[in-house]
């Protein structure tokens, strides 16, 4: 949705809003539930609304508000990151190491900067 | 005042709301490179921006406007010749760069908060008069990021923790340092919307989610914006 509007809007090029990590199952509790809700705050879908009763229901009222706030708190971070530039930390390069190709990481195209 | 949430039937909690206050001060005092009422007009272009509506304004840089939107919109294409051009254009530099991407994101991240509980965005707060200070501190330094930034002793006594053990802090913690209030500042809202700087250290911080389900929507939330860091 935002990719359209902005394409609609003819001032920015691109959102980058597809993801190139894949949607298997974490492991993690609730996972698809808190990735769903995620994505809809991120993307400000339609689907936001009824994902907040769900986290109401299935989870509680303060985990709703509590996975608000990581949402916002990463919002703000990544644009940091990127607004800045900011390399990787030393060791945040070598623990990560192993994994970033496999995620797929280095086809964002944060990563030029990043890395 | 602001951020009451008198009509939220939600347990939001103390941290967070003075973490938003406290926000909401800091954007309406003059800072070091931009007076209240410019920084409160940064915060109106960065709502605009978010809603796809077309932002013009006879108070900041035509610079200034444009990165606001792709601070917003488009974070994860900016590059190295995007800031090196932003900085050069008029009425900017590097400070009002650092100062302005300050005021962006953590407003922004306050923005979303609402929006993901679907309560009205906070009415802007009423500027304050005065002058921007206009000092650079003697101990910035040019490292590996963009903008320079400072080490531990440039910063507020009270905010030099915050770097751990480091003279320069992890790399996101000090990105912002060129104005050494934005430490404490990022600090703050960390710790009233998902977890202190030494919480993080914890396994189990003792919120309502697990560790896990935080760092999932953490991890989510960077891979939709295309996050590399």
């Amino acid at each position: 949705m935002l990719r359209e509007s902005s394409q609609r809007n003819g001032t920015l090029e691109s959102l980058n809003l597809h993801g190139a990590v894949d949607d298997s199952d974490s492991g993690v509790s609730q996972h698809s539930l808190l990735i769903a809700f995620t994505e809809a705050a991120v993307r400000q879908t339609d689907a936001l609304s009824a994902l907040r009763k769900r986290i109401t229901s299935e989870l509680g009222r303060q985990e709703l508000v509590d996975a608000a706030g990581v949402v916002a708190n990463f919002q703000r971070m990544v644009r940091i990151a990127d607004g800045c530039g900011i390399p990787l930390d030393d060791f945040t390069k070598d623990a990560s190491a192993d994994w970033r190709e496999d995620l797929g990481l280095h086809q964002f195209a944060s990563a030029a900067n990043t890395a | 005042m602001a951020f009451e949430y008198t009509d939220v039937d939600l347990p939001i909690r103390p941290k967070t709301i003075a973490a938003q206050r406290d926000s909401w001060e800091r954007i309406a005092r003059p800072g070091r490179w931009w007076t209240g009422a410019e920084r409160v007009e940064i915060v109106r272009v960065q709502r605009a921006a978010r809603d796809f509506l077309p932002a013009t304004s006879g108070r900041l840089p035509e610079a200034a406007v444009f990165a606001i939107q792709k601070l917003v919109v488009d974070n994860a294409n900016l590059d190295r010749d995007f800031y090196d051009a932003t900085i050069a254009a008029d009425g900017m530099s590097e400070d009002r760069y650092v100062e302005l991407v300050a005021v962006v994101v953590h407003t922004l991240s306050i923005d979303e908060f609402h929006r993901a509980l679907g309560l009205p965005l906070e009415p802007l707060p009423q500027p304050i008069d005065g002058a921007p200070m206009q000092q650079r501190p003697l101990q910035a330094q040019q490292r590996d990021s963009w903008p320079p930034i400072v080490p531990r002793s440039g910063l507020p006594t009270t905010d030099q923790a915050y770097y751990g053990p480091w003279e320069w802090g992890a790399n996101v913690i000090s990105a912002l340092s060129l104005i050494p209030e934005n430490v404490g500042w990022l600090h703050d809202l960390s710790e009233g919307h998902y977890l202190s700087f030494a919480e993080m250290r914890m396994p189990d911080p003792l919120r309502s989610l697990s560790r896990s389900q935080i760092e999932l929507i953490a991890a989510r939330v960077s891979v939709l914006n295309e996050c590399f860091y």
